[in-house]
């Protein structure tokens, strides 16, 4: 609650009385940053798994075939999500950054962000479960 | 003796207006940032790419070591691949330095955390890069 006074507004404003309610550029930002960690903590791993290929061919094949198994298909739509969210809300910034008045259209811009991101990730994800729901894995 | 010299005094004397005044004294957090804005710009198109051809175009599944035999055959994709490597490593290790510089206040558990992330990521940085240089 902010407090309403004579005083100058500087002062008026107590920080224990603040809370600050970001909208849609602060859960812009807290999904940023998870998606970003996440994508991080993929790469890592993926580095490991890939690297196999030069130590034995077979030992790639058989941790590799793991990625069809279907916890990990939907972990890889988990993936698609993090990757193109993380890709369009980063365009949203460099636009933010680059424009200043674009922050105007802040609220538009993290909308289309999320919309794009669902259209490109519901197809997408069918695609990497179809397997599974065909039984062909 | 200054290296840049300072604006006429009735220039100064104006108000200062957002993006309108001298040009800040760069530091390495510019470079940071602006390293971070154009490796996430080709990050898009590769990381989405890769993303795509792995999973999209061809099953996961289908990915096994002969497809990364044939993929591999060509060097312009162990480019690629390589350069996806180095791209979003760096962009991933200074976003996760900017998180631990936010949320980690210590500066013995600062210096520990950062410690086991870049060690971590400067080795498999190099695991990744021999493997792409060495395969086959």
């Amino acid at each position: 609650m902010v407090e309403v006074s004579q005083r100058p507004v500087e002062s008026s404003i107590r920080a224990d009385q603040v809370v600050y309610k970001g909208k849609t550029g602060q859960w812009a930002f807290v999904t940023h940053r998870v998606t970003g960690f996440l994508v991080f903590m993929f790469l890592l791993l993926h580095i490991v798994d890939v690297s196999l290929v030069n130590i034995d061919a077979d030992l790639y094949n058989e941790v590799h075939e793991l990625y069809g198994h279907i916890v990990l298909r939907l972990f890889e739509v988990g993936l698609l999500f993090a990757l193109v969210f993380h890709a369009l809300n980063g365009l949203r910034i460099v636009v933010l950054d680059f424009f200043p008045g674009a922050i105007a259209k802040e609220r538009t811009m993290t909308v289309i962000v999320v919309v794009v991101t669902i259209l490109a990730v519901v197809p997408g994800g069918y695609i990497i479960i179809r397997p599974w729901l065909e039984g062909t894995f | 003796m200054a290296v840049t010299a300072d604006p006429p005094t009735a220039e100064r004397s104006t108000p200062v207006r957002p993006g309108r005044g001298r040009r800040p004294k760069q530091n390495v957090e510019t470079w940071t940032w602006f390293f971070m804005r154009v490796s996430g710009l080709i990050l898009i198109f590769l990381s989405l790419a890769h993303f795509a051809i792995t999973h999209i175009v061809n099953d996961v599944v289908d990915t096994n070591a002969s497809f990364v035999a044939e993929r591999w055959d060509n060097p312009l994709w162990r480019l690629f691949d390589w350069t996806l490597l180095a791209l979003a490593l760096g962009h991933g290790l200074n976003g996760v330095r900017w998180s631990i510089d936010d949320y980690i206040t210590s500066k013995a558990r600062r210096a520990a955390v950062k410690a086991l992330v870049y060690g971590t990521s400067g080795v498999l940085f190099a695991y990744g890069t021999i493997t792409i240089l060495t395969y086959g």
